[in-house]
């Protein structure tokens, strides 16, 4: 569903991402996980369309979107949830629901449309503070919302950067629960995080990224079986 | 009773002229709240819909209609182009847009005189409604209940449609995160380009409707202008309600205050802006009021959430953007040679006398005008030179310490009557003048600088903007001591010296005129050079860090106006001894501006480029114009639009294009340095990392705003 080659992306003119290959069919998790300034940020920024690549392709269900505006690639399918939640924090939840919904979007095949009223039942959590601003909320009901934001375009891809970060156990686990959900519904859902514990929990394959290459790659059940593997991909990776 | 009953049709007069207002002003609320374009163009776009409206009127309904159809969209389509201008911009701050918006307005009022003739056009409008009404025993004109009328009905709508629409949702989530609005399937820059195609058309619909009670001419759009600031200082960015209010008050200032007090009115305006910004930037422990901060929670009063609070720093340093990537592009002696940890065996010394360069280059460079011009350009350089020298004092305000400001023509006009008097009582020595027009112009910086140091960002622009018109106003009312709107002159010229000869000719005067501004000039650069130089950068690109760190940033920055004013002063002074007259149009707004052109046209930052921005200005203005007459407005604006465009850094920044670019980026973008991992919009607002020092280029990477000068900024996306 969401196929990268070769990406290379950076700031400034620098580089961060070093020609990464990435492939994560429908209805999987692909989890990246890597230091600070691994290049975990700038890989979700370059399929997002906030930083442009420098060289390589984004592909979305078959389609080149490399290059193209973040808008049009929100419009190709892919969502998503930023780093820090970044939720409106002057809309209500309400208005947040209103300005991200696209009803003429046709989702991938075998999913149906996200509407408000799906992702509330899904997020019962949201459910109760519509009439709040995004700057009211607390930072798990803010993420609630930044990933109730993300599906109302019905995306075929999650982005998902450090959803956990900063978030009480309770409110991790159900966003562990929330990622299985959505991949079960087809969504080809890629989440990064520094996190060793997320990614083996809820991955289908693991990719370990350091100073923007890839340093180790192995399954998820390999992970959940060798938890040790990972840890060691990782401390291996300190820079 | 009976005074109520007298000042009964003036009050509901009022009421009509704020309504209008208050339509003009959400339009520019709206660009600048939720688009972030400080549109000083939006008076121009009332201009359109008015003279449009005026030329289609024709006493009938359906010319009504028409002019209504037409002002609307063509205001309409220039909103949009002015949005089109802006995009290019976004990323280099609010100042670029706004001096842009500036130039693209000096334009269009030429080309509207040009299209409809300079005299004010009159309106004609349908004869159902030339009648008067009977309101409570007075004859009233119908025209403008119905005006009244139909300006309640526009704000309901506006105020429905940004807050209770998709579409208006969308365009307050614009204005909070761009990047995030775009990853839900909206292009912000569609929603930047409505938002000011509607500020537009709402200011076209105003100038056709409203053309009755403000009609058409040359001095319309600057008045229209003037007045939507004041309405939107006053009633805050926050809430249609507070600007509905504050375009009622001044409507009321200007009818009601005028029968009222016929004294007073002409301060009162800018007198209120004025203590509301103080009081209001006093109030706030940030660096931007929320007043002033971009942050349009239209309808949503008392908003203060931690979001605004973000979005408000944001704004300020945004705004600041534009003087800072001037600062990295400043050659190395100053900012990097002590601190920037780089091996520099020479130090200081060298540094000091390679800075020393241009300002030498820039005496030979005056010394060789009077051999090469003739007398009127003469005039003209020692003009510029005066101007050069407020241009500085700007440019140390907006550079230095970061306060961008459209004030330096009150310390200026202090200077330039003061010895304007000193001349006319028979003070002829220019020294004496030279030493009293200074410490009048101190005393007045001493005196207006803590109203304005309070404040950060667009509301210092505000401020001194109130102070300058307040200045002006003042000059004007004044009569006796000022000659009023018919200025001082034929007095004595001055002597350079006592005991010598009165200056007499062009070349004299002009040799006084450079040799005073060499030395207050290199003044200047020897006091920027030492720490007090570094301190003001410090202030401006780390201030909580210099208050933790002991320092008084108050009083720096209250120095560093007194200064600047200083300076304005001494060219009031020489501007007096080279034009032997003063009048109010030359201490006026589109002085201020100039001014603050010349600055940053200069680099901000760099000294000799201020002046050399002047005459650059003068030299358009004044030697091109005179052989393409009645085109002045046309010719600076495009100096406007040009500098603008094709100097993002100024003058002094053309010189290291590509040698600073190098050493800024990498080490941004060294893998494992941290920073590749935060989007900059993400960054924290606090300047953090990097201790060195604040003002080492390397503390730029910091400033998350800093990096608008990067053409390959994150937020940049890909040719859409």
């Amino acid at each position: 569903m969401l196929a990268l080659s070769g990406l290379t992306a950076g700031y400034h003119g620098g580089t961060a991402l070093h020609g990464l290959d990435l492939d994560v069919p429908a209805g999987t998790v692909h989890a990246v996980v890597g230091h600070n300034g691994a290049g975990k940020s700038t890989l979700v920024h370059a399929v997002a369309g906030l930083v442009v690549p420098a060289s390589g392709t984004v592909r979305v269900a078959g389609t080149d979107v490399t290059g193209r505006a973040a808008h049009r690639i929100a419009r190709a399918g892919v969502g998503l949830v930023p780093q820090g939640r970044r939720v409106f924090a002057g809309l209500t939840v309400a208005e947040h629901l209103k300005v991200s919904h696209r009803p003429h979007r046709s989702p991938g095949a075998g999913s149906s449309a996200w509407t408000p009223d799906r992702v509330l039942g899904l997020l019962p959590g949201l459910a109760a503070r519509t009439a709040h601003r995004g700057g009211q909320l607390s930072g798990g009901e803010q993420q609630m919302l930044a990933l109730a934001r993300a599906l109302l375009g019905s995306p075929r891809v999650l982005l998902l950067d450090e959803p956990t970060e900063g978030l009480a156990p309770l409110v991790v686990q159900q966003i562990r629960e929330l990622i299985a959900t959505l991949a079960a519904e087809g969504i080809a859902v890629l989440l990064v995080s520094p996190s060793p514990a997320l990614a083996t929990d809820c991955a289908d394959a693991v990719t370990v990224l350091t100073s923007g290459r890839v340093t180790a790659h192995m399954t998820g059940n390999t992970a959940r079986a060798h938890p040790e593997k990972l840890r060691e991909a990782l401390s291996l990776a300190t820079p | 009773m009976g005074v109520l009953d007298a000042q009964l049709v003036p009050a509901v007069d009022g009421v009509a002229y704020g309504l209008l207002l208050f339509v003009v002003a959400s339009g520019l609320s709206l660009a600048f709240g939720t688009a972030g374009v400080l549109n000083l163009a939006h008076g121009t776009l009332y201009a359109i819909g008015a003279y449009t409206g005026a030329e289609l009127s024709d006493g009938t309904w359906g010319g009504l209609a028409l002019g209504l159809a037409a002002g609307t969209s063509a205001a309409c389509a220039a909103g949009a182009l002015l949005s089109l201008a802006t995009a290019p911009l976004s990323r280099r701050g609010h100042l670029a847009q706004a001096l842009l918006t500036f130039g693209l307005a000096l334009m269009g009022g030429n080309l509207l005189v040009e299209l409809f003739g300079a005299d004010e056009l009159p309106v004609r409008i349908p004869e159902a409604l030339d009648a008067s009404v009977s309101l409570l025993g007075h004859r009233y004109p119908a025209y403008r209940l119905v005006f009244i009328a139909m300006a309640v009905l526009l704000a309901g709508a506006g105020t429905w449609v940004l807050t209770r629409t998709r579409a208006g949702a969308a365009v307050r989530a614009a204005a909070d995160d761009p990047q995030m609005l775009a990853t839900t399937g909206t292009d912000p820059r569609a929603v930047h380009t409505g938002v000011l195609a509607a500020a537009g058309a709402l200011a076209g619909a105003a100038g056709v409707l409203g053309a009755p009670i403000v009609g058409p001419g040359p001095g319309t759009a600057e008045s229209v202008l003037m007045l939507s600031l004041v309405v939107v200082v006053l009633g805050g960015l926050r809430s249609l309600w507070g600007t509905l209010l504050a375009a009622v008050a001044v409507g009321e200032v200007q009818t009601l205050g005028v029968s009222l007090v016929p004294d007073w009115a002409p301060y009162l305006l800018f007198a209120a802006m004025a203590a509301v910004l103080t009081v209001r930037a006093r109030r706030s422990a940030l660096p931007e009021p929320g007043g002033g901060a971009g942050t349009a929670r239209a309808g949503t009063a008392g908003a203060g959430t931690a979001g605004a609070t973000a979005t408000a720093i944001k704004a300020a340093r945004a705004f600041t953007a534009a003087a800072a990537p001037v600062r990295r592009w400043r050659r190395p002696a100053r900012t990097g040679g002590r601190y920037a940890g780089r091996a520099r065996g020479a130090g200081g010394a060298t540094g000091r006398a390679r800075g020393a360069g241009p300002f030498i280059a820039l005496c030979c460079l005056l010394a060789a005008v009077p051999w090469v011009f003739d007398a009127y350009s003469i005039t003209l350089a020692g003009y510029a030179l005066s101007l050069g020298l407020v241009a500085v004092g700007a440019g140390i305000m907006t550079g230095y310490a970061g306060l961008p400001t459209l004030g330096q023509t009150a310390p200026f006009a202090v200077g330039a009557y003061t010895t304007a008097l000193l001349a006319q009582a028979g003070w002829t020595v220019g020294p004496v003048q030279l030493a009293v027009s200074c410490g009048a112009a101190a005393l007045f910086s001493a005196v207006t600088g803590p109203a304005v140091i309070r404040a950060r960002g667009t509301t210092v622009l505000m401020i001194t903007l109130a102070i300058g018109e307040l200045a002006g106003t003042a000059i004007g009312e004044m009569k006796s001591v000022t000659g009023g709107t018919d200025g001082i002159g034929g007095f004595p010229p001055a002597q350079p010296l006592w005991g010598a000869g009165a200056l007499e000719g062009e070349s004299a005067v002009y040799g006084y005129v450079v040799v005073v501004t060499a030395a207050v000039l290199a003044v200047t650069l020897v006091v920027l050079r030492s720490p007090a130089g570094k301190l003001l950068t410090g202030t401006r690109t780390a201030e909580e860090r210099m208050r933790a760190s002991g320092h008084p940033v108050g009083r720096y920055l209250l120095l560093a106006h007194i200064g600047a004013g200083t300076l304005a002063g001494v060219g009031g002074s020489l501007m007096i001894n080279v034009q032997q007259y003063v009048s109010p149009a030359d201490v006026g707004f589109e002085i201020a501006a100039l001014a603050l052109l010349a600055a940053v046209i200069g680099g901000a930052t760099s000294v000799v480029g201020a002046v050399l921005g002047a005459g650059l200005i003068v030299f358009t203005r004044d030697w091109l114009s005179a052989s393409w007459p009645g085109h002045g407005p046309l010719l600076l604006g495009a100096l406007f639009v040009i500098a603008v465009y094709a100097l993002p850094r100024g003058l002094a920044g053309i010189r290291f294009p590509t040698r600073r670019d190098g050493p800024r980026g990498t080490p941004a973008t060294t893998p494992g340095n941290g920073s590749p991992d935060t989007p900059p919009s993400a960054a924290p607002s606090a300047p953090c990392s990097d201790s060195s020092s604040p003002s080492s280029p390397g503390s730029s990477s910091s400033d998350p705003s800093s990096d608008s000068s990067s053409d390959e900024s994150p937020a940049r996306k890909a040719p859409s």
